[in-house]
């Protein structure tokens, strides 16, 4: 498995663990027989020094078989924790340098799952492998042929037994195993339900549908409790079966053995070791199959930790490279489309200048493009053809960490940070001062209210900035760009939450805080863009006209579109 | 004592619920164990005669588990040779055989009913308690899920419930005849020896006092192992969720860098919980070893003098065996239980919760509503203390069109909140047709009025049972005509299976526009005489607005309307328009009304509508 080579830094200790468990296992199988001396030659012989002596004789090897088995689980431990961390580790460096694309279609839930519980199954499954399989293993076969030393006959009972054991197992399981799969996915539904009545509340209650909901709930319930009961019905015959051929074997075994000690071939301690043998050989097919359960889980996982693994991040570091110009950004028949999306461009054949300092918008409708054509000025994505220059150098030439200082981008989801309004900020310059920070937030209209925060800037901002208003996460997330002093600053319709009068007031700021800063805003309101240098218009995946507002009114019909849906209602305001 | 991997209902690899985000820590105490677990036991009273017979399965179970070890005793002294008995009994052997057999066979066949009983026991249990926390979700106030955390809210249903089942399928179970095993070996050891008895009683005292602690500080360390796994978890889903903003800044490093400290501990700290997991077993294993020479030793020495036989011995250790194994396991499952109780606890937390109070006596029906609206002095806070509205005064005609302007956290959307009797007002009074809404059945009122939130919500299912959420009854020409109507039926129509398609995932494969149009066909089916559009179509562009907007105005037709929001557009067909700032109406009036006044709205109309002319 290609998962191995995380073991390697820790082969001595995955060697040293099953070697002591050797050691621990050797002890366990010497017992009965020890044991069986203790009654057969101690007691029934009445010699009261033999059973003190091969008493303290046991005591000491089970000091020690129980040291080993304390070695083991610590070197085992050592083994698999560092196998769990160094993985664990990669995967998330591998998921750090994932593209977006690569990341939306894993879904964060998956994500979190596969570097949490599916590595946290891999570190049990190799703690497993390397303790419990030898140490079964060893118990198994040992114990048969401890069986076997005592008596030839008794592998007569364990030949018999076994195989019936393991039908058994496997029949179950066999069974169990999609009724599992059918639980899963029951309880899915249950908790689709739950989920949506937790988030829908409102239109739940607004259309009366209480009532309704609940019934859709209870039938969800039942079925869930269906197959639940199947599959504990199944699971229930296990135990008392294997119980069952267990107990036919120890009568096997005691009336085999009366007929042997009749013939005075055998002694009735050791019968009685056959007994805690049998147990042991038998019991051992019971951990087998968990052990089954165990492996087969594991390799789901670790299926779903290669596929984080070998996905090949999609945007490759440049090599880096002088840069001629500075604040510009040039696109060269750029087209663009996702590969899911049947090959229907998003971007086609876009081609622009945008020159130092200058003030430019975007515009279109939902779905025309501006997003991604933003995107992949930072490299979010790749065009699938056409290049794209900043500063005069191909952005796929210069380093990645060059390009995204010198870019900044304010998305259109805010996305805060736990910590503090202050930390959150100081994403954008990690050694900013509180004075920069505060510098920054007045730019970007956040000073106003953080500052009436209760603990203003050392505030710590709840879950995902859940207690803030959408205009307010915006403006903190503004912050932290303009702390950044990018030379190109992008606003991709992230002031969509602030009115018109805000909005205005952080171009003003912006105009005087980050003179020469070259700005591209994305929006939806005519209002706000129409006092930028240039707009650049997109229709359906094409630039449909660039220039000023006036120049557009003149000559681009969509734009006028646009215009006159915002417009016509403006009454009279031209 | 090998660790036993879990093998829960969820299967191996199984998709299961959510991971572990939410999951409890082991050897949680519960804050008021005893009442939570008065009503967790009168839940599993429900079922009382599946109990009772558990019960006396379980009885009845230990009773032949421990008549087991002495028919083998005797089965033993059968074949054992001593000086008074030269040949093996086999007469007695057999005899003794096959009553050993009918034992361990009745054994088995109870084990299995017992299998049987618990899982029955436990699911019909866990089913109920399910049915009733869901039936008591619905019915919580607005203010409960806007005041609770939703991802605590499913981990109660799912983890907590979850452990309950677990826990009394087989933690319950294994108690119980725990205890039965421990009382009755004790007995049957007594029975047979005395002295012996009080032997290995000793070893067990050291079994219970070293497992105790043992127990504590594996604690500990699972806890550390699971807090920290906790933050893996939140660092992971963070970073990842904000993942865009992280490459924005080029924080990939720092994110590995914080990753890799916490990965580290974590680490060091498993070590030490698996270190002190491993002494668990070979600790007991020597204890209950020296337990056998102690019995073996005595055991000869009395043997010698006659006073036991060798079957005895042999039983002895089987006896002691059994004495010493429920020891470790009550304590464990004493955890277990403890840990239940608490997720109970949440549970019942929920359950508990006050409902909405609907003691609506009027005989307003949603039928013959004509759709006046009047709010009189309306005060209103969500928080004490903190005033929304603070003393509204509104009053709407049947057949009007409202546009509700304001800033934002100026009250709009608290309008909407009170008029649904979302949130209840603190003074003052709403009437709907001149009745108080509080004295209107709660169903009714609501089902006078319909809203298009802002937040399209669908729920999984086919396009047409979202429609149809508007009116169960509804035929399937009934929605059809409803999506023509909102303008929805060109789109749906395109799809692949049309009104059939399913909706994946809350409706993430439509467009935003998309769902907003299937909000809309819901409240045209609903067709209710009030009507309340909340920020409705604020997350679509103006140009699929304006194809909204002839929907909206023929559902808008011969209604009372509200309408919430911040584009010109939406409003400017309005009958009047209404600004509330500060918590009460400030402006009345038709556009071209307000404009002339010059007041608040022109304000708002300068800043938010016309351009940034401040």
């Amino acid at each position: 498995m290609k998962l191995s080579k995380y073991l390697k830094p820790y082969m001595l200790f995955a060697l040293l663990t099953p070697l002591t468990m050797v050691g621990e296992v050797m002890v366990d199988l010497l017992q009965p027989k020890l044991m069986s001396k203790i009654v057969d030659e101690g007691v029934l012989g009445q010699d009261m020094g033999l059973i003190i002596h091969t008493g303290l004789l046991m005591m000491l090897l089970i000091i020690i078989g129980g040291a080993c088995g304390v070695g083991s689980s610590a070197l085992g431990g050592v083994a698999s924790q560092g196998f769990a961390r160094d993985l664990r580790s990669d995967v998330f460096k591998k998921v750090m340098g994932l593209s977006f694309e690569q990341t939306d279609k894993f879904t964060t839930g998956s994500l979190v799952t596969r570097l949490t519980t599916d590595i946290t199954a891999l570190q049990q499954m190799v703690d497993f492998m390397l303790r419990m399989l030898v140490r079964d293993g060893i118990l198994f076969i040992g114990g048969i042929i401890m069986m076997l030393t005592l008596n030839v006959k008794f592998g007569i009972v364990i030949a018999v037994a076994m195989p019936i054991e393991i039908l058994i197992v496997v029949l179950v399981m066999r069974k169990a195993n999609p009724l599992y799969s059918i639980v899963a996915a029951r309880l899915d539904s249950v908790n689709t339900v739950m989920q949506e009545n937790v988030s829908g509340a409102r239109v739940v209650k607004a259309y009366v549908r209480e009532e309704r909901e609940s019934q859709r709930f209870g039938k969800a319930n039942e079925d869930l409790m269906q197959a639940n009961l199947r599959v504990q019905k199944m699971v229930a015959v296990l135990q008392p079966a294997l119980m069952m051929i267990m107990n036919i074997s120890v009568i096997a075994v005691i009336l085999i053995g009366g007929f042997q000690v009749q013939a005075r071939e055998m002694k009735v301690g050791e019968v009685m070791a056959a007994i805690t043998y049998l147990t042991q050989v038998l019991n051992g097919i019971m951990m087998l199959s968990m052990m089954f359960q165990t492996m087969s889980r594991a390799s789901a996982s670790a299926k779903r930790i290669c596929e984080v693994l070998d996905s090949e991040p999609v945007i490759q570091d440049g090599a880096g490279a002088n840069c001629t110009e500075k604040g510009t950004v040039s696109f060269r028949g750029v087209s663009f489309y996702y590969p899911s999306a049947s090959g229907r461009p998003v971007l086609s054949d876009i081609s622009f200048d945008v020159k130092q300092g200058e003030n430019v918008a975007i515009l279109g409708a939902t779905g025309s493009g501006k997003s991604t054509l933003v995107s992949m000025i930072p490299r979010f994505y790749d065009p699938v053809q056409g290049d794209i220059f900043v500063d005069g150098v191909n952005v796929k030439d210069m380093k990645l960490s060059d390009l995204r200082s010198k870019v900044g981008i304010v998305l259109q989801k805010s996305e805060l940070f736990s910590g503090s309004a202050a930390d959150n900020i100081r994403w954008g310059k990690k050694d900013a001062s509180l004075e920069e920070v505060k510098a920054a937030a007045e730019i970007a209209q956040a000073d106003e209210f953080v500052s009436t925060l209760p603990d203003g800037y050392d505030g710590i901002i709840a879950e995902k900035g859940a207690s803030l208003s959408g205009g307010q996460k915006q403006r903190l997330s503004i912050s932290r760009a303009v702390l950044k002093k990018p030379e190109i600053l992008i606003f991709d319709d992230s002031t969509s939450a602030l009115d018109l009068g805000t909005e205005a007031k952080l171009h003003k700021g912006l105009r005087e805080g980050l003179k020469g800063t070259t700005v591209i805003t994305i929006a939806q309101r005519i209002a706000s863009v129409k006092n930028c240098d240039r707009i650049f218009v997109l229709d359906h995946g094409r630039l449909a006209g660039s220039g000023t507002h006036e120049q557009l009114l003149q000559s681009c019909g969509v734009y006028k579109d646009i215009c006159n849906s915002q417009m016509r209602n403006a009454g009279g305001e031209e | 004592m090998p660790p036993m991997p879990p093998m829960g209902p969820k299967g191996p690899g199984g998709p299961g619920g959510p991971p572990g985000r939410h999951s409890r820590i082991n050897g949680e105490k519960p804050k008021n164990g005893k009442k939570t677990l008065a009503k967790l036991l009168r839940y599993i009273g429900r079922s009382k005669y599946i109990f009772f017979a558990l019960m006396a399965v379980m009885l009845i179970i230990t009773g032949l588990n421990l008549a087991a070890p002495s028919i083998q005793q005797r089965a033993i002294d059968f074949i054992t040779i001593t000086e008074k008995r030269l040949n093996v009994d086999l007469g007695g052997l057999g005899r003794s055989l096959v009553l050993l057999g009918v034992v361990y066979a009745a054994s088995s066949v109870f084990t299995y009913l017992q299998g049987i009983l618990s899982a029955k026991l436990s699911q019909y249990t866990v089913k109920t308690m399910r049915r009733d926390l869901f039936d008591n979700l619905v019915h919580l106030p607005i203010k409960y899920f806007d005041t609770h955390r939703h991802g605590d809210l499913m981990s109660r249903m799912t983890n907590d419930v979850e452990n309950i089942s677990t826990t009394i399928s087989q933690s319950i179970g294994s108690l119980i005849s725990g205890v039965l095993t421990v009382l009755g070996s004790f007995a049957i050891m007594m029975f047979y020896s005395p002295l012996l008895t009080l032997i290995s009683l000793s070893t067990i005292f050291l079994t219970i006092i070293v497992s105790s602690v043992m127990t504590k500080f594996m604690r500990k360390y699972f806890m550390q192992q699971q807090i920290l796994l906790g933050r893996i978890n939140g660092h992971v889903e963070e970073m990842v969720t904000g993942y865009r903003t992280v490459v924005a800044y080029s924080k990939e490093q720092d994110a590995i860098d914080e990753f890799s400290s916490m990965n580290d501990e974590l680490r060091r700290c498993g070590i030490r919980a698996q270190i002190c997991g491993g002494v668990m077993g070979p600790l007991m294993n020597c204890i209950s070893n020296f337990g056998f020479v102690l019995i073996a030793a005595f055991g000869g020495w009395f043997t010698m003098r006659g006073m036991i036989t060798v079957g005895t011995i042999q039983a002895f250790i089987l006896y002691s065996k059994q004495f010493s194994r429920p020891i470790n396991e009550i304590a464990n499952q004493y955890a277990n239980i403890q840990t239940a109780i608490a997720g109970a606890e949440r549970i019942f937390e929920v359950m508990e919760a006050e409902h909405e109070t609907d003691n609506g006596t009027s005989c307003f029906t949603a039928k013959n509503v004509k759709g006046d609206i009047c709010f009189k002095d309306v005060v209103f806070g969500y928080e004490e203390g903190k005033t929304v509205l603070k003393g509204l005064d509104l009053d709407v005609k049947r057949g009007q069109k409202i546009a509700i302007v304001g800033a934002t956290g100026s009250g709009k959307t608290t309008v909407v909140n009170l008029l649904t009797r979302f949130y209840d007002i603190d003074s003052g009074s709403i009437t709907v047709d001149g009745v108080p809404i509080t004295d209107i059945r709660m169903a009714e009122l609501r089902r006078s009025i319909a809203i298009v939130l802002q937040d399209t919500v669908l729920f999984s299912g086919t396009i047409e049972d979202n429609i149809r959420y508007g009116k169960e009854n509804a035929s399937t020409e009934e929605v059809k005509a409803a999506a023509a109507h909102a303008n929805a039926d060109e789109f749906i129509e395109r799809l692949p299976e049309g009104y059939a398609a399913q909706l994946s995932e809350g409706g993430s494969n439509l467009s935003q526009g998309q769902r907003q149009l299937l909000a809309i066909a819901r409240a045209v089916l609903a067709d209710p005489p009030i009507l309340i559009l909340d920020e409705a179509t604020s997350s679509v562009d103006t140009r699929t607005e304006m194809h909204i907007q002839s929907a909206m105005v023929a559902l808008m037709k011969n209604r009372t309307s509200l309408i919430i929001a911040h584009r010109l557009s939406t409003i400017r067909d309005a009958d009047k328009i209404v600004v509330i700032d500060g918590g009460r109406v400030a402006e009345m009036g038709s556009h071209d009304e307000l404009i002339a006044l010059g007041g608040c709205y022109y304000k708002l109309y300068q800043t938010q509508f016309a351009g940034n002319k401040t």
